[in-house]
C-alpha cells in the first residue's frame, strides 16, 4: 500500500487525471471570470471535441490534426452559441445559465445520433507509444504527455493573460465591464471570444482525454460535475485555482480510487464541502 | 432606477388588488382542471391515459416543489430529482428488506429529510449561480451513490418489484392518491408562499443584505425554504415509486433535474399552474413524441431554448402577461389619458415579471 513504485504510480496517476482536469476547468474558470456564466454545455463541447478528435485521428492517424479539428469543431460551435443564442440574454445571469443546459441538451443527443452510444477512445496508433521506465517503475508516456501539454497550455494562459495587450483587455473587463467599452473596446466580441477560448480548451481536453478515458454518452455531465468541483474549490474565476483545485481533486481522486475504491466517488465531494463552509467563495476566489 | 424596482415591488409584495384578481383566476382555473381531474376515471379513458396523468401529476408535483424554491426564493435548484430519488430508495430499500408498506413511508421520510438537510446545509451559504452548482453537485453525489453503493442500492439495476399498499393497490384508486397529493402539494407551498415566511423569503430573494440588517437570519430561512421544497420533492420521490414499482440511479440523474428545470421555466417560473403545465408538456413529449421521434431530447432542448429566449416568464406567466396587456389597452381605451401602465416600457421592472432569474440578473449590475 505504501511501496514508492506504488505510491509514484499513483501520484502520476492522479497529477494526469489533474492535468485533463485543468484543461477542462481552466476553459470554464476563464469563461466565468469574465462573463459571469457559469457555462452548463462546456461538458458537452468536451464530448463534442473528443467525438471528433476520436474520428478524426481514425481517419488520418495524426494526434495534431485531431486536436486541430477538434478545435475547429467545437469553437464554431461555440461561437454559433454565443451570436446567436447567449447575446440575447447578455447581463441577465440565470438565463444565460439555463440557455447553455438546454444547450448541452440538444448537442449530447445529437452526438449520440451521429457517433452512437459505444464507447470511443483515440486508437493506440496516435497515442505515443511506450513507457517510462526507472527499475521496477514504469509509466505510460502518453499519460506524462498530458501533464506536459496541461503545464504548457497553464503556462500559456498565465502569460497571455498577465504578458499581453488581450490579457489585459480581458483583466480589464473582469473588473469593471462599462470602463473597458467606454475605452472604445467592443467587450462584446471580447465576450464571444473568451467564449470560443473555453470552448477550444474544452476540445482539447476532449480529444486528449480520449486517451485516457473513453467518450461516451453521459461522459459530458460526469466531466462537467468533475471541473465544477475544482472550480469551486478554487474559486471561480481563478486559473492558479483551478490549476490548484485540479491536481488537488486528481491526487485525491486517485488515492481513493486505489485505496478504497467503493467510495472514491464521494471523496472527491468531501474537499468541496469542506471549501464550502469554511470559504463559500474557493480557495482563490474574490468575494462576489 | 433602482427606487423604482423597490416601489413596484413592494406594491406587488403587499397584494395589489390586481394580484389577487390573477390569483383569484389562477385558482378558478385550478378548480376547473381539478373537476376534469375528477371525472377523468369515469370518461372512459384507458389504463394508459389514467397511468399517464398520474405520471404528470407526479411530475407535477417534483416541479412545484422547485418552483418554490425558484419563485420565492430566487434558488434554481439543480438537484432535486436526487431529493426524490433519495426518497424512492428509502422505500425501494424497506420494500427490498420485506417490511410493510408503512415502513416505507418511514424509510423514504427519513431518506427525504436526510438529503434535504445535506442540499440545504451545503447550499445555505450561496445563492444564485453558486446555488445552482451546489445542488447540481450533491444531485450527482445522490447519482453516484445509486449507482456505486450496489450493496444497497441495487446498483445499475435498481431496485424492482416496490408493492404501494394494499388498499391503493388498484391503478384508478391510486390515481386519486396521486391527485390528492398534488393538490394537497400545491396548496401547501401557495400557503407558505403566501405567508410571512414567504414574504420575508421573496425579501431575501430581492435583497438578501437588506434582509440580514433589518436582523432576519437569511440562512435559517433559506434552510427552511429547502426543507419544506425537499419534503414535497420526497412525497413526489415516494408516489413516484409506488407508481412503477420500480427506482433506479437515472432517477437521480441530472438529466431529471434539468427536466425538472424545464417544467418550471416552460410553464412560468412563481405561478400556481406553471409546473402542472411544464409537466405536461415534458412528460407528453417524453412518453408520446418519443414514440415517433427519436430525437426528442433535441426537441425538448430546442423547446426549452425557445422558451428561454422569447418567453421568459413561461406559458402561464406569458398568458397572465398577455391579459394584463389586453386589459390595459382597453381600460387605456376607455378613460383616456390613463396613467401608463406600470413599467410597460421597460420590462425589467414591469411586476408581472416576478421570475427569480430576472431578480437575479439585476443583483449583478
Amino acid at each position: 500500500m505504501f511501496e514508492p513504485v506504488f505510491l509514484a504510480q499513483q501520484v502520476l496517476n492522479g497529477l494526469s487525471f489533474g492535468a485533463l482536469l485543468f484543461l477542462l476547468a481552466s476553459g470554464l474558470t476563464l469563461v466565468f471570470g469574465l462573463m459571469r456564466i457559469v457555462n452548463m454545455a462546456h461538458g458537452a463541447f468536451y464530448m463534442l471535441g473528443g467525438y471528433i478528435g476520436v474520428v478524426i485521428a481514425t481517419l488520418t492517424g495524426n494526434l495534431l490534426v485531431a486536436v486541430i479539428a477538434s478545435i475547429a469543431a467545437v469553437a464554431i460551435t461555440a461561437f454559433l452559441v454565443e451570436v446567436v443564442l447567449l447575446r440575447f440574454v447578455r447581463g441577465q445571469e440565470m438565463p444565460e445559465v439555463l440557455l447553455t443546459i438546454g444547450v448541452s441538451f440538444v448537442i449530447a443527443d445529437l452526438c449520440l445520433a451521429f457517433f452512437g452510444g459505444d464507447p470511443q477512445n483515440l486508437p493506440n496508433s496516435v497515442r505515443i507509444p511506450g513507457a517510462l521506465m526507472i527499475g521496477d517503475f514504469a509509466y505510460p508516456w502518453y499519460r506524462i504527455f498530458v501533464i506536459g501539454l496541461a503545464i504548457a497550455i497553464g503556462v500559456a494562459l498565465a502569460l497571455v493573460q498577465t504578458r499581453t495587450r488581450v490579457g489585459a483587455v480581458v483583466r480589464a473587463g473582469v473588473d469593471d465591464r462599462e470602463i473597458i467599452s467606454a475605452m472604445g473596446i467592443n467587450i462584446r466580441w471580447v465576450f464571444t471570444g473568451m467564449f470560443v477560448v473555453g470552448a477550444a480548451l474544452a476540445a482539447i481536453g476532449g480529444t486528449i482525454g480520449a486517451g485516457m478515458q473513453s467518450i461516451l454518452p453521459g461522459v459530458q455531465n460526469e466531466v462537467l460535475l468533475y471541473a465544477l468541483v475544482v472550480i469551486i474549490i478554487g474559486g471561480l474565476g481563478s486559473v492558479a485555482g483551478a490549476a490548484v483545485g485540479s491536481v488537488l481533486i486528481g491526487l485525491i481522486d486517485a488515492f481513493a480510487k486505489a485505496w478504497i475504491p467503493e467510495l472514491a466517488y464521494f471523496t472527491i465531494f468531501l474537499p468541496m464541502a469542506l471549501v464550502l463552509v469554511f470559504r463559500p467563495t474557493g480557495l482563490f476566489g474574490k468575494a462576489a | 432606477m433602482s427606487n423604482r424596482i423597490v416601489e413596484t415591488r413592494t406594491v406587488r409584495t403587499f397584494g395589489a388588488p390586481r394580484r389577487d384578481r390573477v390569483q383569484l383566476m389562477n385558482l378558478g382555473l385550478l378548480g376547473a382542471l381539478l373537476v376534469v381531474a375528477i371525472v377523468l376515471p369515469y370518461l372512459g379513458v384507458t389504463g394508459f391515459v389514467i397511468s399517464l396523468v398520474s405520471t404528470i401529476l407526479i411530475a407535477a408535483t417534483l416541479a412545484a416543489s422547485v418552483n418554490f424554491l425558484a419563485g420565492n426564493g430566487g434558488m434554481v435548484s439543480l438537484g432535486h430529482a436526487g431529493i426524490a430519488a433519495a426518497s424512492a430508495y428509502g422505500a425501494g430499500w424497506a420494500s427490498r428488506e420485506g417490511f410493510d408498506p408503512g415502513m416505507q413511508v418511514v424509510f423514504a421520510l427519513g431518506m427525504t429529510l436526510a438529503a434535504s438537510l445535506v442540499y440545504g446545509l451545503l447550499s445555505m451559504r450561496t445563492s444564485g449561480i453558486y446555488f445552482l452548482m451546489v445542488t447540481l453537485a450533491v444531485g450527482m453525489l445522490i447519482y453516484g451513490l445509486a449507482f456505486r453503493l450496489s450493496s444497497v442500492t441495487g446498483g445499475e439495476n435498481g431496485i424492482s418489484g416496490i408493492e404501494r399498499p394494499e388498499w391503493m393497490g388498484s391503478y384508478w384508486i391510486y390515481y386519486y392518491v396521486v391527485l390528492a397529493a398534488f393538490v394537497a402539494a400545491t396548496a401547501i407551498l401557495y400557503v407558505v408562499g403566501n405567508s410571512p415566511f414567504g414574504a420575508s423569503l421573496r425579501g431575501i430573494r430581492d435583497s438578501e443584505s437588506r434582509m440580514r440588517s433589518l436582523g432576519y437570519s437569511v440562512r435559517s430561512y433559506k434552510l427552511g425554504a429547502f426543507m419544506i421544497s425537499g419534503t414535497i420533492a420526497g412525497l413526489a420521490g415516494l408516489l413516484a415509486v409506488w407508481h412503477t414499482h420500480f427506482v433506479s440511479p437515472s432517477s437521480a440523474g441530472v438529466d431529471r433535474s434539468v427536466h425538472l428545470i424545464v417544467m418550471v421555466i416552460l410553464g412560468g417560473v412563481g405561478t400556481l399552474l406553471g409546473p402542472l403545465i411544464g409537466a405536461a408538456i415534458v412528460v407528453l413529449v417524453e412518453n408520446v413524441l418519443s414514440s415517433h421521434v427519436d430525437r426528442w431530447p433535441t426537441i425538448l432542448g430546442l423547446i426549452f431554448i425557445l422558451v428561454i429566449l422569447f418567453a421568459r416568464a413561461g406559458i402561464a406567466g406569458s398568458t397572465r402577461k398577455l391579459f394584463r396587456r389586453l386589459r390595459a389597452r382597453r381600460e387605456s381605451a376607455v378613460s383616456p389619458p390613463s396613467p401608463p401602465p406600470p413599467g410597460r416600457s421597460d420590462t425589467s421592472v414591469t411586476p408581472e415579471n416576478n421570475t427569480a432569474e430576472q431578480h437575479q440578473g439585476k443583483d449583478l449590475q
